[in-house]
């Protein structure tokens, strides 16, 4: 059975691009032939497709029509649209239809071709002329070969300089041909060219390898050095233009790597070096240009620096870090660190590479004399920079985390910023879940009170998803009273790893507490008058509620939520008693009114500890 | 590579290789731009279903680029050669690789590169699809298929190639620097510019008249608008590029916060638009150029 090769020929296409098609065309592939392709060619100028042993008559398709039920009504037009006679339908599963026999494949494919090309959507198209075909670059042939035979287009194209234009003899002699002209059509081969001839030490901090490999047809890795006196700059500042700029690879010290698609090594590398050292030069230039500004002075420039439209500026931000960073605990470092976090935005190179925000405002720092733990508190502040990143590793980052997020957070809240849906422009997200974890992973002492309402539902929700435990339990340990935000968490996992009995226990009274007394909280007495306390049981709940409840409140205030609960799991049994042997609704109003009380007070105290309505028994 | 051309005769060499090629050789605009396709030869003649070619140097002027002549890779005002060919044929990619054949670039002795670029100009309402230019490394060409203009959509896809003619001098001619290239035999093109390139930046970051361009940018933009009702959209477009150097030289003077920089922005695409809308109404009416 015949191999068929499909290749899109385009201009070089964006490496995003590549990586849409090459998650589309199995897809499509399957759809249209009815099986996935064998071997998949993405790459910059083409996209391939080889399918092995086609099938020599494409499958019948059932074409569903209208309900039988309203055959008299829809048959007609139906029979009439598929160019047959209503009495050639047939029925299935209720449905009127008709089955399209196989078509030989050479009949079929002009339109099967059509449709894979159209099929691949892709997120930013262009149009390039009248054809109406929308695609990331302008595609310039389209070639299908059934094993010797086109059946479109009629040749290809090597290596866009050295090679022109190609024949390709049949599908199954595409990839041979091709790498002959100087092509390495399979992405996963240049990769592993790439990979494999970078040498020892290579890395690639900004990640630029998935777009490396589609920058290329023909893969060739050239070592470079650059002059050493750029060595004296920051790390940093020497990767951000060899990375963000030219795509090289930093090999430590003064050497990088280029990966580069032909040419005369010696007359390419000379190119690539003396751009290097240009780029270099200009980021030399430029922070020289910062320092002699200063650190100081560039956080006094932040006056002018507009933050959130209707926040005010960075200067104004900086102060609302220094307040947050003070309620946060912070000392003297984590304080003149709150104040100079964001001057660096007020630095020409952060203008350049908004990726060295934070990183070149340590540095600027470090120069200008601050203590170590200053410096490394700025450099530190914008992580987590990912869901699961690492944290801050000092404790002043992890407040000045913390007060970045909240700040973040709060002013985007109350500007009506809050994420919707897949749209988050602010990573507020990412933010509450850096808070999270800043609190929990990192014990960072986060007092909820610091969130406004709405921006604590929004933070705490995010513990849903990071801790493993069922949502009833966050859910309850949301509504307690637990100060602090990694409180929450914890009380959560207390409550998650209660035997089961207890867990019944403290349901159950907390929502007969409720039940009975809470619709009735006007009938209650202000406070537990101990003379109207009649049975013996009664007697030994009060007892139990005031004890347990100064327990509960004194273990809150140390922060010790699981004792606090450990403590509350103590008024299960008195109320189980109570429950039995007294009768809340007596006839005399005062003791009534006295019980209601005393329900009220266990349903309160109980409720410092979760709501307990929350779990599902 | 033999003897390398100097600069005048890399330009002298693309203007015989474009006027070739069909392309109506334009002069540099006399007003200031930040790019080449704010001349009218490009901005106003992409718009509209009329197939046109053209050519010509463009100095750009962008005063927050400016470094006082210090920095030999940024300028306040630097050369562009600019190249429309709209609509854009098939081949219009080999057209411009013959291009740097012609000014002495060995294709297969360099690692020539297309790398994604996707291009905007807020200001005009406009953007495009295309690539940086990479040789071995050096960003020597800007390339664009524009897609709208003054947020229309284009009828003919024009591609606007846009040569960055310091930097491709500096690859064609193997410097380090644009102070050292040869612009004429015997003259650098340090020796033509650099003293250019520190006065300029004193006036753009020290010098212009804030309070002055304030006033000129709310003049600009009401004759702007008086033109157009007189429907004179050649005459309109000249007051939207004063608006756009006078926006350039209050951001270099860091005279625009970023609210408002947005808001002055929408205000000189408004009339950008309008300009369009006008242009393409008399175009239509065959009477904006009576010579075309």
């Amino acid at each position: 059975m015949p191999s068929l090769l499909l290749e899109i020929g385009c201009e070089e296409l964006p490496a995003s691009a590549c990586y849409e098609a090459e998650a589309q065309l199995p897809a499509l592939c399957l759809e249209h032939f009815g099986r996935e392709p064998d071997e998949l060619f993405i790459g910059p100028r083409r996209l391939a497709v080889l399918v092995r042993d086609l099938p020599a008559r494409t499958e019948p398709v059932w074409v569903k029509g209208p309900p039988e039920a309203v055959r008299d009504r829809a048959a007609v037009g139906f029979a009439r649209r598929h160019g047959v006679d209503p009495h050639q339908l047939e029925v299935r599963d209720g449905f009127l239809g008709i089955e399209l026999p196989g078509q030989d494949l050479r009949d079929a494919l002009p339109e099967r071709l059509d449709a894979i090309v159209d099929g691949l959507a892709f997120s930013r198209t262009m149009r390039w002329d009248d054809s109406g075909l929308r695609f990331p670059r302008p595609v310039r042939w389209v070639l299908a070969k059934l094993d010797a035979e086109t059946v479109r287009g009629d040749h290809s194209f090597g290596h866009r300089f050295t090679q022109g234009r190609i024949e390709i003899p049949s599908a199954e002699e595409y990839v041979e041909t091709l790498r002959a002209a100087s092509v390495e059509p399979d992405a996963a081969a240049r990769r592993a060219q790439i990979v494999d001839t970078l040498p020892e030490g290579w890395s690639d901090p900004n990640g630029v390898l998935d777009e490396v490999v589609h920058l290329v047809e023909s893969p060739i890795v050239l070592v470079g050095r650059f002059d050493e006196r750029f060595l004296e700059l920051p790390r940093r500042v020497i990767e951000a233009p060899m990375q963000k700029d030219q795509r090289y690879f930093p090999l430590g010290g003064p050497g990088f790597a280029v990966v580069v698609n032909g040419g005369d090594p010696d007359v390419v590398l000379a190119g690539h070096q003396r751009v290097l050292e240009n780029r270099l030069e200009d980021a030399a230039f430029t922070f020289e240009r910062d320092l002699r500004v200063g650190i100081d002075e560039l956080a006094n420039r932040l006056r002018a620096i507009t933050f959130f439209a209707g926040a005010g500026t960075y200067a104004d931000k900086a102060e609302r870090l220094v307040r947050l960073v003070e309620r946060l605990g912070g000392g003297e470092a984590t304080l003149e660190a709150a104040r100079l976090a964001k001057a660096d935005q007020a630095s020409e190179l952060v203008r350049e590479f908004p990726e060295l925000e934070g990183h070149i405002g340590a540095e600027y720092a470090r120069l200008a004399g601050y203590p170590e733990a200053v410096c490394a508190a700025i450099d530190e502040q914008y992580l987590p920079d990912a869901g699961g990143g690492p944290l801050p590793t000092t404790e002043a980052g992890r407040v000045l985390s913390a007060a970045d997020k909240i700040d973040n957070l709060t002013t985007a809240f109350g500007l009506g910023q809050r994420p919707s849906g897949s749209r988050d422009p602010y990573a507020l997200r990412r933010a509450a879940i850096g808070l999270c974890r800043l609190a929990t992973e990192g014990g960072l002492a986060i007092p909820r009170g610091l969130l406004d309402d709405e921006v604590r539902e929004f933070v705490e929700e995010r513990y849903e998803g990071l801790l493993e435990l069922p949502i009833e339990f966050l859910r309850a340990a949301r509504a307690s009273s637990v100060a602090e935000l990694g409180q929450v968490a914890e009380l959560a996992r207390a409550l998650a790893a209660l035997d089961d009995p207890t867990l019944d226990r403290l349901h159950t009274a907390y929502s007969r507490a409720d039940r009975l007394a809470g619709k009735s909280e006007g009938e209650a007495g202000a406070a537990v008058d101990p003379g109207l306390l009649l049975e013996t049981t009664e007697v030994e709940l009060a007892r139990a509620v005031e004890g347990v409840g100064a327990e509960v409140q004194g273990a809150l205030e140390r922060g010790d939520p699981r004792t606090a609960l450990e403590r509350a799991t103590a008024l299960g049994a008195p109320v189980d008693r109570f429950f039995d042997d007294v009768l809340v609704m007596a006839e005399d109003a005062a003791v009534r009114a006295n019980r209601l009380r005393l329900l009220l007070d266990v349903r309160d105290t109980l409720r410092l500890v979760g709501d307990f309505a929350q779990l599902q028994r | 590579m033999t003897a390398s051309l100097n600069y005048q005769d890399m330009i002298r060499t693309l203007e015989g290789y474009w006027a070739e090629r069909g392309c109506v050789l334009m002069q540099p605009y006399h007003t200031e731009v930040g790019a080449g396709t704010l001349n009218p030869a490009t901005f106003l003649r992409c718009l509209g279903a009329k197939p046109w070619r053209t050519a010509y140097v463009e100095p750009s002027i962008r005063p927050s680029d400016g470094r006082y002549g210090e920095n030999p890779f940024r300028f306040q005002q630097f050369w562009q050669y600019q190249v429309i060919i709209k609509p854009a044929p098939e081949d219009v990619l080999d057209e411009y690789w013959q291009s740097l054949e012609a000014i002495g670039i060995d294709l297969t002795r360099h690692d020539m590169r297309l790398v994604e670029d996707d291009w905007e100009a807020p200001i005009i309402g406009a953007w495009g699809l295309g690539w940086e230019v990479w040789l071995d490394g050096t960003e020597v060409t800007q390339w664009t298929y524009f897609q709208q203009l003054a947020t229309l959509d284009v009828e003919l896809v024009p591609a606007e190639i846009t040569y960055g003619l310091d930097r491709l001098a500096m690859a064609v001619q193997g410097k380090r620097t644009a102070f050292e290239l040869e612009w004429a035999p015997g003259v650098t093109w340090g020796e033509v510019f650099r003293e250019n390139e520190r006065q300029w930046s004193v006036y753009n970051y020290e010098e212009a008249p804030v309070e002055t361009l304030l006033r000129r940018f709310d003049e600009y933009e009401s004759e702007c608008q008086q033109l157009l009702d007189k429907r004179l959209p050649l005459a309109a477009y000249d007051q939207v590029l004063k608006l756009s150097h006078a926006f350039n030289l209050l951001e270099a003077r860091g005279a625009i916060g970023v609210t408002e920089r947005a808001a002055r922005i929408a205000r000189i695409r408004n009339l950008a638009r309008r300009v369009a809308q006008v242009y393409l109404e008399l175009e239509a009416e065959d009477v904006a150029e009576p010579a075309a």
